[in-house]
């Protein structure tokens, strides 16, 4: 059964970086987000980052780890994991 | 690019470490200046590498703080009618007084506002210092203080002014260090320029400086000076290193056979410090690179003044400080991780680079 903070990381991903025209569903777990046909850049991973401090209060301490997190939608959904509050997140 | 017989006639800095001398001895023993503070100043946070002048708090006072230690530094500077027709000034900053203006909005108090604004800040010092209205002020990030000395060299090329006087100054506040800690790229870790390592981070310093540009006279060559913009992104030059290399190219021309040494930008980010190591391991394989961001963190948009005053000491002496806070492997082979004893040098190649692609280096020779 697929982890459903694949599905909620997606939809954060579209609504943050404000990306009309891309359907949630069509983010492939495995394609890399950051020079991917989503053109994420440094500015918009930055954005992203601050929205998952926030929201699952983990800490992302460099640039290079943030870069190793936001790899892949499945790279970051184990990273979540592996960082934050479980009660913060959707039971698997 | 601008070649030209201008000379450095003075110059000085003021550091954590001390004026120039008092700074480039310190490097010379790989003392660091940088120290765990807060991020936030006395509203906490992550503590990360700050070089702060001794006593100074990163929190801004009224007046400001650091008022006092621009007065020492400018004690040292030749007495001149600056600021008047033919003695122009050229005030550069990136953060001005952005740290009254924070400390304002977080705590109230009007007189912060004094200094509150880069137009308010250098009317300030400008009274303080007993200019005239003859006063330039630019900024462009952390290429700032660079773009004073283009700026003074043309005016004085041209026959516009006798001398100037280029001025650059940058405090830190919670403002600017909170910035760079939202950025990732000022973090828990001492910068190590141009270390090949995982996890890069750079370190913020205070920092002033002072240089005085003259057509006759003693003192320094500036052979040439270089400004070049990628146009790539906000926050990353172009993976090839293309920006680094373009701005280098014309200096080496003009550096012809001259023997002389690197005093790269080096923060303490890895992909910029390896761009910037290869960069010049291809244009200058001879020279040797060596950076100080390591000791006394990156002083902003006066970067480019401050480390050339500690480098004309180090011309001076034939003792060139290395690259303090690194250890190997570096990204390349032309690193200098350690103090280069060598009185033969014929000159020195200083860079600095500045978020918006910006990309910004002066050739200085013995005259």
């Amino acid at each position: 059964m697929p982890d459903p903070l694949n599905a909620r990381i997606k939809t954060m991903i579209v609504q943050t970086l404000r990306l009309e025209d891309v359907d949630p569903t069509s983010i492939r777990d495995e394609d890399p987000l950051i020079g991917s046909g989503l053109a994420i850049d440094s500015i918009d991973a930055l954005e992203l980052v601050v929205v998952l401090e926030k929201e699952y209060g983990i800490k992302i301490k460099s640039s290079e780890e943030s870069m190793q997190a936001l790899s892949s939608v499945s790279a970051l959904v184990a990273f979540i994991r592996a960082r934050a509050d479980p009660a913060r997140l959707p039971p698997l | 690019m601008d070649s030209c017989p201008i000379r450095l006639a003075a110059c000085g800095c003021i550091t954590a470490l001390g004026d120039a001398a008092q700074t480039h001895a310190a490097l010379l023993r790989g003392e660091r200046a940088l120290e765990p503070k807060a991020v936030y100043g006395d509203e906490g946070g992550d503590p990360v590498p700050l070089a702060l002048m001794p006593g100074r708090s990163l929190d801004e006072t009224r007046p400001p703080s650091w008022m006092p230690y621009i007065r020492r530094l400018m004690s040292a500077c030749p007495p001149g009618p600056w600021g008047g027709r033919r003695h122009p000034v050229f005030v550069t900053s990136s953060n001005f007084g952005v740290g009254n203006l924070y400390a304002f909005r977080r705590k109230g108090g009007l007189s912060h506002l004094d200094t509150g604004t880069p137009q308010a800040c250098v009317a300030f010092i400008r009274r303080e210092l007993g200019w005239g209205e003859n006063i330039t002020i630019a900024s462009h990030a952390c290429v700032s203080a660079n773009i004073g000395l283009v700026l003074a060299t043309r005016q004085v090329e041209s026959g516009i002014a006798d001398q100037a006087l280029v001025f650059s100054f940058d405090f830190l506040s919670p403002f600017v260090a909170g910035g760079f800690h939202a950025l990732k790229i000022l973090n828990s870790e001492y910068p190590a320029p141009y270390q090949a390592r995982e996890t890069g981070s750079i370190g913020l310093g205070d920092g002033a400086a002072y240089a005085v540009l003259r057509k006759e006279g003693q003192g320094w060559i500036i052979a040439g000076q270089t400004l070049h913009n990628d146009m790539h992104h906000f926050t990353a030059f172009p993976p090839d290193g293309a920006g680094f290399a373009a701005c280098i190219e014309p200096l080496v021309r003009l550096a012809g056979g001259r023997r002389i040494w690197i005093k790269g930008h080096g923060t303490g980010t890895l992909d910029a410090g390896r761009l910037e190591a290869e960069a010049f391991q291809r244009a200058f394989p001879t020279s040797p690179l060596v950076g100080w961001k390591g000791s006394l963190g990156h002083t902003l948009g006066s970067n480019g003044l401050v480390e050339l005053a500690v480098a004309v000491e180090a011309l001076r002496t034939g003792c060139i400080p290395g690259t303090v806070g690194s250890a190997a492997p570096a990204f390349s082979q032309n690193v200098a991780l350690g103090p280069v004893n060598d009185p033969s040098f014929d000159g020195v190649l200083c860079a600095s680079n500045a978020f918006g692609g910006a990309h910004a280096a002066l050739l200085l020779c013995h005259a």
